[in-house]
């Protein structure tokens, strides 16, 4: 029997969801939209609803109800291999590759390794520091898919020898109910996979001295074009990447090209989009997200420098990465943690 | 009991999957339900596509630990210790292309096959037998488009199966059900926390049952994995057999030990092969109609030899007549024989004797599957396509879906894809079934374009066959693409 995941203490959490006013806060459109996330998030956005005993900081939700509600009507053929999130699945090997292309890069990607080898780093209070005792759980990553949807990336993460654990986290219950059902379709997955109905805005925050609850990889995929708030989702985001963890995004960058092939071509013409999937004013252009990552001092100490990848879907042949295609269309930005303060 | 259970079934399965296990075993103790017995790949047919393709995933170690089983009807200990005189050779012997030859070298099985049975050739002769238009395959010397000097290498089917048994022996980790037939095939069921719905339950005889996440049907022509996936085969029957035999030459051949030639001539009734094996003998395949099949198996050995001898000499007409007579085709031979005028450097040496026992004839027939994968099903080999043995292509077909395919499950592996799932296994049919199609089809037109006597088609045949033979380029492209080492076309 597994010991009982620090993960699943999490459990009982409720999301919440806050309707925020579409329009506010937008990063897109330049980078200096970065700028104030410093603040607290209650300042900026508008608290509809609170949880009643939560003493926790207010929190609010990056998530727009309306996306919620389109996804959750995207629920029933989410794993339709010739459904409508067909090119999801088949970019989803990209994502891996991406992954491994970032940890590689860097040798303190194996941070956590070298830490619980030597054991020093643990904190002795830590109830679950038992758990890393085994050796054979030393080098195995903790994942935490943020908007993790039906789950196809979720899945796959959790299947691979090298994970530990998978948090897998979405705000729409219709799709989440998918995600649950399909993960029973495969007994590999149920000592590894964590559903939770919930945004990353109301996961309980973690102490930032609890490195070992944190995450080595932390995804959001095709998340951040549906988010109203990108900054404030990102700075969010990063108490859970565990120093020396990566961040790894994709979406597509905000261009005449994009316009064209994922809302035009893709969902008005050739229908292998689901209409309405994309709100093209909500794309991020690969700048204006490195930007996030690279603009003060403080987030150059903080974060390391963005790696990225672009991708180009070409019908029949599936998904393949094209350099310099990132300034495009889809690509991936994946940036590794370095401090090891919370920011 | 349990703790055997886990002890064993640690032996195969990754820690979290062991875990799993326990799990499994602690609820269905309470529930009394019997575990599903939970494989990643259950490989129904030892055949040499099912042999490699278990090859191939135990000796890659990104797909290693992958718990898989092979079910087979034979008794496989037999077929491990296989093993004959140098003086008697199987009649059922396969071309494999350099191609196929380095893949088995890769996944650790070629060296445990008995290389003083493997005859390497370096030329091929095919002839028209109605018109004598001829193609001579050999390696120009000299010449800047010569990659290598082995067309292919001729080789008993059983030394293959034999040789890859060894290496899965030698790699462990297989959980071996021989002598099992299966019973059925059905779907798992649903728990309250599992949903095995999708996933293949293979029954084999004795009762046990197989669970499988992804379940291959390497069981041949007849495929009841094909079957119980509901994907149909399509195709036809030549309405020809394949007459095999093990003939012994009067000599090592024309190009003695070391430059061996396969031939092949083309007669109204089908193509009639005579190819190498080590010293001096050979290995017979004569596709022809049914009823002279039957008619060449009930002949003496002597009129047998004579009949083959003919096959390569006489003109159709002669041969034909010599179907008509009951006996004494010996001497009808070497009567006709006389009257015929051929070049004897340009087809096989004289077959002096038949090996008993080894005359035995197969029906030809042509299918290929709509699909080869389904939820949680992927078929390699005959199971996916049968073609006309005239190209010697069969066996490399099918070596040719096994590298694909263990190249797509370790995709998979690599990239967290569940390796039963239609996603998954995609790029598997992508990368075969248009190859295997045009091959197919290919094979079937020159199957066709061979069997006329007379009528336009003659002419323009040997036409074509003159015209490539005069050209060099051509010919050394043709060759490369029988070798499997030209460019990749299809």
């Amino acid at each position: 029997m597994l010991p009982p995941s620090p993960l699943r203490q999490l459990a009982p959490t409720i999301a919440r969801r806050v309707r925020n006013p579409r329009t506010i806060a937008r990063l897109a459109s330049t980078p200096q939209c970065f700028a104030p996330v410093t603040e607290s998030p209650s300042v900026r956005t508008q608290r509809w609803h609170s949880n009643h005993n939560d003493s926790r900081p207010p929190s609010s939700s990056s998530v727009n109800p309306d996306e919620i509600s389109h996804f959750n009507a995207l629920a029933a053929t989410w794993w339709d291999p010739h459904g409508s999130s067909r090119a999801l699945h088949l970019m989803n090997p990209l994502r891996h590759d991406f992954i491994q292309t970032c940890r590689s890069s860097s040798p303190t990607s194996s941070f956590t390794v070298l830490t619980e080898d030597s054991g020093d780093e643990l904190p002795s209070s830590s109830p679950d520091a038992p758990t890393y005792s085994t050796t054979a759980n030393v080098q195995k990553l903790r994942y935490l898919d943020i908007g993790c949807g039906g789950g196809i990336f979720a899945e796959s993460a959790a299947r691979l020898p090298t994970t530990e654990s998978v948090l897998a986290i979405d705000p729409s219950p219709g799709v989440l109910a998918i995600a649950r059902s399909h993960a029973k379709k495969d007994p590999s997955l149920s000592p590894k996979l964590t559903y939770l109905s919930s945004t990353i805005e109301s996961l309980p925050t973690l102490k930032p001295e609890a490195v070992e609850k944190k995450f080595d990889v932390v995804s959001c995929f095709e998340v951040i074009e549906h988010v109203d708030h990108p900054a404030l989702f990102l700075d969010h985001v990063a108490k859970f990447v565990k120093p020396g963890g990566w961040l790894v995004m994709s979406t597509i960058a905000r261009t005449w090209t994009s316009w064209f092939t994922t809302n035009f071509m893709a969902e008005d013409v050739l229908g292998i989009v689901p209409k309405g999937t994309h709100d093209w004013n909500k794309y991020i252009n690969e700048y204006e997200l490195r930007g996030y990552f690279e603009e003060t001092e403080e987030k150059r100490r903080f974060w390391g420098q963005p790696r990225a990848m672009g991708v180009v879907y070409v019908p029949g042949l599936g998904w393949k990465e094209v350099p310099g295609s990132e300034k495009v269309g889809n690509y991936f930005l994946g940036v590794q943690r370095l401090a090891s303060e919370d920011a | 009991m349990e703790a055997v259970a886990r002890r064993k079934a640690a032996a195969y399965v990754c820690l979290s999957c062991t875990r799993q296990f326990q799990r499994h075993i602690r609820r269905q103790y309470h529930n009394a339900a019997p575990r599903p017995d939970i494989y990643d790949v259950v490989c129904v047919g030892g055949g040499p596509a099912g042999l490699s393709l278990l090859t191939a995933l135990r000796a890659n170690p990104v797909t290693s630990h992958l718990r898989v089983a092979l079910v087979e009807a034979q008794d496989l200990s037999k077929v491990k210790s296989w093993k004959l005189p140098p003086s008697k050779y199987s009649n059922r012997c396969s071309s494999l292309t350099p191609t196929s030859a380095f893949y088995l070298d890769q996944i650790g099985a070629w060296e445990h096959l008995d290389q003083t049975r493997v005859q390497p050739y370096h030329e091929m002769q095919v002839w028209d037998g109605v018109t004598d238009a001829r193609i001579e395959f050999d390696w120009a010397p000299g010449s800047a488009l010569v990659e290598g000097t082995t067309i292919a290498y001729m080789n008993e089917n059983l030394n293959l199966t034999s040789g890859l048994l060894k290496r899965l022996e030698q790699l462990g980790g297989v959980s071996v059900f021989e002598g099992a037939k299966v019973e059925n095939i059905t779907f798992g069921e649903e728990t309250e926390d599992l949903d095995l719905r999708q996933w293949p339950v293979v029954h084999i005889s004795g009762g046990k049952q197989l669970t499988a996440r992804l379940l291959v049907g390497a069981d041949g022509a007849n495929s009841p994995v094909r079957a119980f996936a509901g994907i149909d085969a399509k195709g036809w029957d030549y309405n020809r057999h394949g007459v095999v035999a093990t003939l012994e030459m009067e000599g090592e051949g024309w190009g003695g030990e070391h430059t061996k030639i396969a031939y092949q001539r083309f007669l109204p009734t089908g193509p009639v092969a005579m190819l190498p094996m080590p010293g001096k003998y050979s290995t017979l395949v004569w596709s022809t109609t049914p009823e002279n099949a039957s008619i060449l198996k009930s002949l003496s050995p002597k009129d047998f030899v004579a009949m083959v001898n003919a096959a390569f000499r006489l003109s159709p007409v002669d041969l034909a007549f010599m179907h008509t007579q009951g006996a004494n085709q010996d001497y009808e031979y070497s009567w006709r024989l006389q009257h015929t005028s051929f070049n004897p450097r340009a087809i096989p040496q004289t077959v002096v004797g038949v090996q008993e026992g080894t005359i035995a004839s197969f029906p030809l027939k042509m299918r290929h599957a709509d699909t080869y994968i389904g939820e949680r099903v992927a078929l390699v080999g005959d199971a996916a396509h049968t073609i006309h043995p005239l190209a010697g292509q069969g066996l490399n077909q099918g070596q040719g879906d096994v590298q694909s395919l263990a190249k797509t499950i370790e995709h998979a592996v690599t990239h967290g894809q569940d390796i039963g799932s239609i996603m998954s296994l995609e790029s598997y049919v992508s990368e075969r079934y248009t190859a295997n199609h045009v091959l197919l089809g290919v094979v079937d037109k020159l199957h066709k374009l061979y069997s006329a006597e007379s009528g336009p088609l003659v002419p323009l045949r040997s036409l074509g066959l003159n015209a490539v033979n005069a050209l060099g380029p051509l010919k050394s492209f043709f060759m490369k693409q029988a070798a499997g080492s030209g460019t990749k076309l299809f």
